[in-house]
């Protein structure tokens, strides 16, 4: 048993690897029925695996369209596991929830997007706002689904100043304290965070995934 | 030739009308059926080949980006619905596209053709701060330093963040206000520069269709002899704000410019795919936008840039499938990741420049930093690529292949840790407006190391004076 679940597993990392979604969910079926661990898998397998592919992605080894593949296929499998962990009793580990839009009057939105897909593929729960998000529905939604980071995206020049009226209204309405909020994108830098009273800048997907973990600690 | 269907009212009733799709729908959609292109039509990235001369390629890769847009269509953003065209209305609307036009007015204006693969026809210059923000403080300096530069024959803008020392709010009476100003200013340049009928081609502090509009003003500002950018989303998508400008324009005979931005390892995957996806934007700019021109304005995903060998290569590939399947009017768009006063820079220009030349495409530059640092545009580059465009006119796509590889290998270890240079205020006298002894060594030294790999330097003279 223990070599066919070694050999699962390995399929299962492969099936995730390539984005075959529908191979990924069948074999996490078969390594839960052979015993696997859902939270073992999750944070030994998925989170590593979906690690490497953004590793990939980040020195061109592989494109867009298999960063996107990998991630849908590492929700499929991580919606497969959440169900596993919940009949077990047990409480799923998201390592927190993040807000993530691109800000008001800004349409550019693959950035975030890809941000997104790194987000999810680490287990944090993503509510996705969408691009031209105004101010009030950033503050909004992160009231609604009890955020612990909201994450600005902005590509241009011109719509930075939208992350500063941001979390402006944030302190305006008393809410500032409550949320981490962060910010990335073509024309953010370390020193317009630090000038916005941001709570962190990212230059890339895979060190906002490691400024979200490291904010939620 | 169906203009009905393809007028600007029908693009609005299929906007309404076509099928509906969620938008990450589409984009699974374009990224597998482009993936499967790219092997139904042969399509092979050779790094080593970055200038093919390989005329079957072209027309397998006009092929597949026509197939591609002929299937997916543009993705309107407003309606959530595609926008779709029969096989005949894309080739008829492709066939009727300009291939000449008159940019500027009075003694400056200047006729822009479709050039072919190894075309005798000169390439014209555009220059001006490409996709880089300025500072309000250089940027009428940075404008008119690009406009007296005799090589450069069209000027484009470059966006600046704030007006009067406030942050511009797009959608607000300050970006109204800004690109008003901002086009004035842009006016003023080129009357500084005795050449106040130059076709200046954007405005580009606007974001939004009304401020776009607001920098149209015949007296002061933009006049119909110039032109305003249209852009697409990648990849291959528009909406109604876009669409509201063509409305607008077309109707008060303007140009209006198509700026793509097809992104290299974005949906499109790698650079076989990102070509593919590059036709389709040019088809979409034909169809939905009738443009003018075209800026082949693709980019790196995650560095901005197109000088490194695959960015290269998609320049070369993409402008000769134009030129020999279309006869559209096409304008290379140079990112770089240095910044200015540095060699790398010039370097990274000359492989773009060269590529542009013998490909089919006119001349633009320079986003320097991949438009990421301030005030980093002059006109000295501007007339450094002209010069290297005019002297690789004649040469051979096997010829170019060869130089462009020389260029690469002066920068390409430097992709990944740029040199960012200096900005414009300290490479140039701001009160003389000519550059300064240390940008001026930085040109003669690439410009000779060009001269000595075998490039004529000083071809410009004779395009110019025949």
């Amino acid at each position: 048993m223990a070599d066919t679940l070694e050999q699962v597993r390995s399929d299962l990392v492969k099936a995730l690897s390539s984005g075959q979604t529908e191979e990924a969910e069948s074999l996490t079926r078969q390594a839960l029925a052979a015993g696997a661990d859902p939270l073992d898998l999750i944070q030994n397998l998925l989170v590593p695996t979906l690690t490497r592919v953004g590793q990939d992605f980040q020195k061109f080894n592989i494109f867009l369209p298999e960063l996107m593949a990998a991630g849908d296929a590492a929700q499929a499998v991580t919606a497969i596991l959440e169900e596993a962990i919940a009949a077990s009793g047990a409480e799923t580990s998201s390592p927190g929830t993040v807000v993530l839009g691109t800000v008001e009057h800004d349409v550019h939105d693959i950035g975030k997007n890809i941000v997104n897909t790194m987000l999810s593929s680490h287990g944090f729960k993503v509510i996705d706002v969408g691009r031209d998000v105004a101010p009030s529905r950033f503050l909004e939604t992160a009231r609604q689904e009890k955020a612990d980071i909201v994450a600005l995206s902005a590509l241009m020049t011109t719509t930075r100043p939208a992350t500063r009226s941001t979390i402006n209204l944030f302190q305006e309405v008393g809410a500032r304290e409550q949320f981490k909020i962060i910010v990335g994108g073509g024309c953010i830098d370390q020193a317009w965070a630090d000038e916005i009273g941001a709570d962190g800048y990212a230059p890339d997907a895979a060190a906002a995934v490691e400024l979200c973990k490291k904010l939620v600690k | 030739m169906a203009q009905s269907s393809t007028y600007l009212p029908g693009i609005v009733k299929r906007s309404e009308n076509g099928p509906y799709s969620k938008e990450s729908e589409f984009d699974m959609t374009l990224a597998r059926r482009t993936a499967e292109l790219v092997r139904e039509y042969g399509l092979k990235f050779d790094p080593q080949v970055l200038v093919p001369a390989d005329d079957g390629l072209a027309d397998r890769l006009y092929q597949a980006g026509f197939e591609l847009f002929l299937e997916m269509g543009a993705y309107n953003q407003s309606t959530e619905r595609r926008i779709l065209f029969s096989r005949d209305e894309l080739e008829t609307a492709v066939a009727a596209a300009p291939s000449a036009i008159t940019l500027g007015t009075g003694k400056d204006a200047v006729i822009e053709r479709h050039r072919g693969v190894e075309s005798t026809i000169p390439c014209l210059m555009h220059s001006g701060p490409t996709g880089t923000p300025c500072s309000e403080r250089y940027h009428p300096l940075i404008l008119q330093s690009c406009a007296q530069e005799p090589l450069v024959d069209c000027l484009g803008h470059g966006s600046i963040a704030t007006y009067m020392g406030e942050l511009i709010i797009p959608g607000s009476p300050l970006e109204i206000l800004a690109a008003r100003s901002e086009a004035a200013i842009a006016r003023e340049a080129v009357r500084k520069a005795s050449r106040p009928g130059m076709h200046i081609e954007d405005n580009a502090v606007s974001l939004t269709c009304a401020g776009k509009m607001a920098s149209i003003d015949p007296a002061s500002g933009l006049r119909p002899s110039d032109g305003l950018l249209i852009s697409q989303m990648p990849e291959l998508k528009t909406n109604y704000d876009q669409l509201s400008r063509v409305a607008h324009l077309q109707n008060i005979g303007m140009h209006m410019v198509d700026l793509m931005t097809p992104l290299i390892g974005g949906l499109g995957g790698g650079p076989e795919g990102t070509a593919i996806v590059t036709i389709a934007s040019h088809i979409l700019g034909v169809v939905c936008y009738h443009v003018s021109y075209h800026f082949l304005g693709h980019m790196h995903l995650l560095k901005s840039n197109n000088t490194d060998r695959m960015g290269l290569w998609i320049e070369a590939v993409v402008g000769q499938a134009l030129a020999r399947n279309t006869p559209l009017v096409a304008v290379n768009d140079i990112y770089t990741v240095s910044g200015l006063g540095t060699t790398e820079i010039l370097w990274e220009v000359a492989a773009g420049a060269m590529i542009g030349t013998v490909c089919g495409l006119h001349q633009h530059g320079i986003g320097a930093t991949a438009g990421n640092e301030i005030d980093h545009t002059s006109g000295l580059e501007a007339r450094f690529q002209a010069e290297v465009a005019h002297a690789a006119l004649g040469l051979s796509r096997q010829e170019v292949n060869g130089y462009v590889l020389a260029c690469l290998s002066h920068y390409e270890d430097s992709l990944n840790d740029p040199n960012v240079g200096k900005p414009f205020p300290e490479l140039y006298d701001t009160e003389a407006l000519v550059p300064n002894n240390e940008w001026l060594e930085i040109y003669h030294q690439v410009r000779g190391e060009l001269s000595d790999l075998g490039l004529n330097m000083e071809s410009w003279r004779k395009v110019r004076h025949g």
